[in-house]
């Protein structure tokens, strides 16, 4: 590195002015990131409701394993799913009409006896949820792995940012200049690229859906203690969907408990974790109820781990 | 907090052609119904100074009316019916717009001991009497009129003085107040008391009918249970085919209070009563 500027410069290039371009920078980064991250995260507005199924909505919820519970208890209110003494699955009868291919894949799982904390494990549910994943995805109301990692790509570059940082620090250090400016600089760095970093799963389009959705189905909340044999199969399905298994419990009690169903009670609040309690039956939101593109059960409710 | 009584005037029409018994756990089932016109609500479900639930105000945003039915007045108590259960009587028919409120002819407590079921009333001249200071004091804090309703009875008191038509047009002309008529009950007092359910719909009141209840009940043992929680039977039905031959058109609501059926047999059971009465479909 040729030293041309005023003796003592850490790289040549005086504090003021790397202090001033590094975060010019970071601020040319962090506003385009938003606005990237804001046109990924919008989604396409859903305008009929009525389009999204039990399924879909659970799996916008709570993931994976809340779509399963849901279609279980669809199952279960239309008497094609049982349970045995020994706690396993079994089918009630022949499956209804205008089932989906979740429905038909637990249905085939029951058939071979799963347990039904095994179900979202299970081959062909897991390809289920997969088929629902992406369709979700295609309706913009949850993130491709594409799109999360294209919403990740500013806050990389402040990453990057900061390293960049940390090396001057050193070096201003050995050169004994003054640093403490800089410190503050990188630290706002590290904070805009975490805040950033965060990448939910499911879009805006889909927060609007489920908060319209909970609001147009206060009576199939478990608070109501609502009719389920008036409602149906699909009202029973929808209930678990939007306010989680405790739904469940109040439909069925002898099912839910006799098939280790976990209660689980969905406040509904919006994009936190809203599941409570992950007890009870001992299956919790691992296994094959990855909730698209790496993120786990993050997000959206489920159990919060 | 008190509304004056002339902000109460947003009232609804008079009860209408058919409706249902409006409940919490059925309210999705309720909302769906395209033609209904009206409901009635359990007055004692309702929070004075809440907002009312949402389902129920989307009813009343649609024109619905809602009519709330007290239980627990004891407009038969032989010591004064209690000031703050009417207030709150009054208070929710402020809240929904009700043209009119309904209670029964009935006791629900005695001596402070709640007995937690609608008792029926010795047919005596002094009942008669603390019926009707009951309902009058009651009629002075209330913004709407009210109809009042005869319970059933599974036995008849041992001195009852008055026939059960007599009983109940004197207490409707003392008060002014108009009938709730209770087709099952009427079935029920027929069957388990003995007598012809016609004959007693003939001596009945009905010129002062505000509207009608239907509900179903089961057989048991000799005795017609009026449940509310099991379909309408057949003999109920007729009756209201019946009522609606003597008297024009009053408005009839389907009572049910659990064991809810399925959607379609429930909206069967509202047509059922819409063909009986010749009233247009709600479903």
């Amino acid at each position: 590195m040729t030293v041309l500027a005023a003796p003592g410069d850490t790289w040549g290039i005086p504090s003021r002015t790397f202090l001033g371009i590094y975060l010019l920078a970071a601020l040319v980064v962090v506003i385009v990131s938003i606005a990237r991250r804001n046109a990924i995260l919008a989604g396409k507005r859903v305008t009929q409701h009525s389009q999204l199924g039990p399924q879909q909505v659970a799996f916008l919820n709570g993931g994976g394993q809340l779509a399963v519970w849901t279609a279980l208890s669809g199952l279960r209110s239309a008497g094609a799913i049982g349970v045995r003494p020994d706690r396993r699955l079994t089918t009630g009868g022949p499956l209804p009409a205008g089932v989906t291919p979740l429905d038909q894949a637990i249905h085939h799982a029951a058939s071979r006896n799963l347990f039904a904390r095994e179900l979202a494990r299970d081959e062909w549910v897991a390809r289920a949820l997969g088929d629902l994943r992406e369709g979700l995805q295609r309706q913009g109301l949850a993130l491709s792995p594409e799109q999360r990692a294209a919403a990740r790509r500013g806050p990389f570059l402040l990453f990057a940012l900061v390293m960049v940082g940390v090396f001057r620090l050193f070096a201003g250090l050995s050169n004994g200049r003054p640093v403490g400016f800089l410190v503050l600089g990188i630290i706002g760095v590290i904070v805009a690229a975490a805040l950033l970093a965060r990448v939910p799963w499911r879009t805006r389009a889909a927060n609007a859906a489920l908060r319209d959705l909970r609001r147009s189905n206060t009576h199939l909340a478990p608070a109501s203690s609502p009719a389920y044999a008036t409602y149906g199969a699909a009202g029973a399905a929808m209930g678990v969907a939007l306010f989680g298994t405790a739904s469940l419990w109040v439909l069925d009690p002898g099912f839910a408990e006799q098939a280790e169903i976990q209660r689980q009670a969905l406040s509904g609040t919006g994009t936190s974790s809203g599941g409570s309690s992950c007890g009870g039956g001992g299956s919790s939101c691992s296994g094959g109820s990855s909730c698209g593109g790496g993120g786990g059960c993050g997000g959206g409710g489920g159990c919060g781990g | 907090m008190t509304t004056p009584r002339s902000a109460a005037v947003r009232t609804g029409c008079v009860p209408a052609g058919v409706g249902i018994g409006w409940r919490p756990e059925i309210a999705g089932f309720v909302a769906d119904l395209p033609g209904l016109r009206f409901v009635e609500v359990v007055a004692e479900t309702l929070a004075p100074h809440a907002p009312l639930p949402d389902a129920l105000a989307e009813l009343t945003a649609r024109g619905v009316t809602v009519v709330p039915h007290g239980v627990k007045l004891s407009l038969g108590g032989a010591e004064p019916v209690d000031p703050a259960r009417v207030a709150h009587l009054a208070r929710v028919a402020e809240l929904v717009g009700a043209p009119l409120v309904s209670e029964h002819i009935a006791f629900v407590r005695a001596g402070g001991v709640e007995a937690g079921h609608l008792l029926p009333l010795p047919r005596t001249r002094e009942a008669v009497a603390a019926v009707v200071a009951n309902v009058r004091r009651a009629q002075a804090e209330l913004p709407v009129p009210l109809a009042l309703e005869p319970i059933a009875a599974l036995f008849d008191w041992p001195d009852d003085e008055l026939t059960e038509a007599d009983f109940i047009t004197e207490i409707l002309d003392a008060t002014g107040a108009t009938l709730l008529l209770d087709v099952a009950n009427v079935h029920a007092n027929a069957r388990n008391r003995g007598g012809d359910p016609l004959a007693l719909l003939d001596r009945l009141p009905l010129d002062r009918l505000a509207y009608a209840h239907v509900a179903g009940g089961v057989e048991q043992g000799g005795f017609y249970h009026d449940t509310h929680t099991d379909p309408v039977p057949p003999a109920v039905l007729d009756l209201v085919a019946e009522l609606c031959a003597r008297h024009p058109s009053p408005a009839l609501l389907l009572e049910r209070d659990g064991h809810w059926p399925p959607a379609p047999e429930l909206r069967a059971e509202l047509d059922a009563i819409a063909a009986a009465s010749g009233y247009p479909v709600v479903t």
